[in-house]
């Protein structure tokens, strides 16, 4: 980490002012179908961020130099610190109603493996995509699941690059598609709005506060009790995701590439 | 090709991983990002000196979860040590709880989210951009299926038992 970049006072500067000018746009509702769109000042800060990132366009050098942006990425796991802190405390003042609801909030947790019943057939039989699949489609691919795949596979293997293009993924795109899909399922009042909420909960830091945000601005009058559910849920995965990925989802994401004829070992590692 | 890219990829995102193990460097860094949201708070969220208290609360709390990550005997990572701190801090029996879920309640919760996504917006490097320009559409969808695949099942089990 190299302390000079990161201190830039060009690099926070803009991020203030992307700030400022996001919030002062404020929470945008756009009618979509049977649904609505939630925008949320994130997206817009998110996009300005990138539409002033150098290596886009370099004339954006003036502003923040290539170094500068290179050096950046720490602060982005720094930054979501602060927020996670006031995440906790919205679960600390609602503990009852947490406990009330502990065994919906444990089970939701294996909603984990829905992500492989989906991603994983759709990898490998449509896209014909090789080992990689299964590192892709095994968890949702936050740091903890990464840790897995390093210590199993490797990450240059093909199963780490799978899990590494999901969390960069996550990490561009994540946050935003969360928060869009848990407004708009919100809005189709289909399934519960708490059940919503504990489902925020499976996302990484970003990705469970704009998805419960979303929820909060879709049901105002529940606000909190939903951030604290979404809280709960997520300290859970933490707390248990590991091991539900360890020793459920990686087994049995392998044996399903196998069912699906998936292409064995050596060959993948030959082609790429 | 491939595989060099990646590799630089994993060498950064793990050293991300870990701020606890700088701790240092990380209250740093960890101040100017927090004057960051502090300022992103005064719009839709409390003018500065109404939300200084509630700010410099969340530093606190933040701080106090890295040194316990840094040196807790087993690994978590530090999201969850700061998230149980957090959460501690403000159950209803913790001395002064009142008082700091009061000032807390100054700063908005998506406020403090938006200077994160500006960060990860200037942070994104050319490697990242031609990855995806390269291979990364297969892996765009599938991430995007990931997602939908583990949020609708989540939300199904929790709606069966609710």
């Amino acid at each position: 980490m190299d302390m000079k970049l990161l201190l830039d006072w060009r690099l926070h500067l803009t991020v203030v002012l992307a700030s400022l000018l996001a919030e002062a746009i404020g929470i945008l509702r756009i009618p979509l179908g049977p649904g609505t769109l939630l925008l949320l000042p994130l997206f817009y800060a998110f996009l300005i961020g990138v539409l002033l990132n150098p290596h886009l366009f370099s004339g954006m050098q003036r502003i923040i130099p290539k170094r500068v942006s290179n050096a950046a990425g720490p602060l982005i796991m720094i930054s979501i610190l602060p927020f996670i802190a006031k995440f906790g405390s919205t679960i600390g003042p609602a503990i009852e109603q947490i406990i009330a609801a502990g065994p919906a909030l444990i089970l939701q947790e294996l909603g984990n493996l829905g992500t492989m019943l989906l991603a994983l057939p759709f990898a490998v039989l449509v896209l014909r995509m090789g080992r990689e699949a299964i590192g892709a489609t095994y968890s949702i691919a936050r740091e903890p699941n990464i840790a897995i795949i390093s210590d199993k596979y490797g990450l240059r293997s093909p199963e780490g690059i799978g899990i590494m293009g999901v969390y960069v993924v996550g990490t561009m795109f994540g946050t935003l598609y969360f928060a869009l899909m848990a407004g708009y399922l919100a809005s189709l009042d289909v399934l519960d709005i708490r059940a919503l909420a504990m489902a925020c909960g499976v996302g990484s830091g970003s990705m469970v506060a704009a998805c419960s945000g979303a929820l909060a601005e879709a049901a105002p009058h529940l606000r909190d009790e939903l951030l604290a559910f979404s809280g709960a849920s997520n300290l859970l995965t933490y707390a248990t995701g590991l091991y539900v990925s360890l020793f459920i989802a990686l087994p049995a994401a392998e044996w399903l590439y196998k069912r699906l004829g998936g292409a064995p070992l050596q060959e993948v590692r030959h082609e790429s | 090709m491939k595989a060099d890219t990646t590799s630089a990829l994993n060498a950064e995102a793990l050293e991300e991983l870990r701020p606890e193990q700088q701790l240092g460097k990380t209250a740093l860094l960890l101040a100017a990002v927090c004057v960051a949201a502090w300022f992103s708070n005064m719009i839709n969220g409390a003018p500065l000196l109404q939300a200084l208290p509630g700010m410099i609360l969340l530093y606190v709390m933040v701080m106090i979860g890295l040194v316990i990550g840094r040196f807790a005997p087993f690994y978590l990572p530090s999201v969850a040590w700061v998230s149980l701190v957090s959460i501690v801090m403000t159950l209803p029996f913790f001395p002064g709880n009142g008082w700091i879920v009061g000032q807390l309640a100054h700063v908005n919760f998506l406020a403090v989210v938006t200077p994160v996504l500006a960060y990860a917006g200037l942070a994104l490097t050319g490697r990242e951009f031609t990855m995806f320009r390269q291979t990364g559409w297969k892996l765009v969808v599938v991430s995007l299926l990931v997602f939908t695949g583990t949020f609708v099942a989540s939300a199904f089990i929790a709606h069966l038992i609710i």
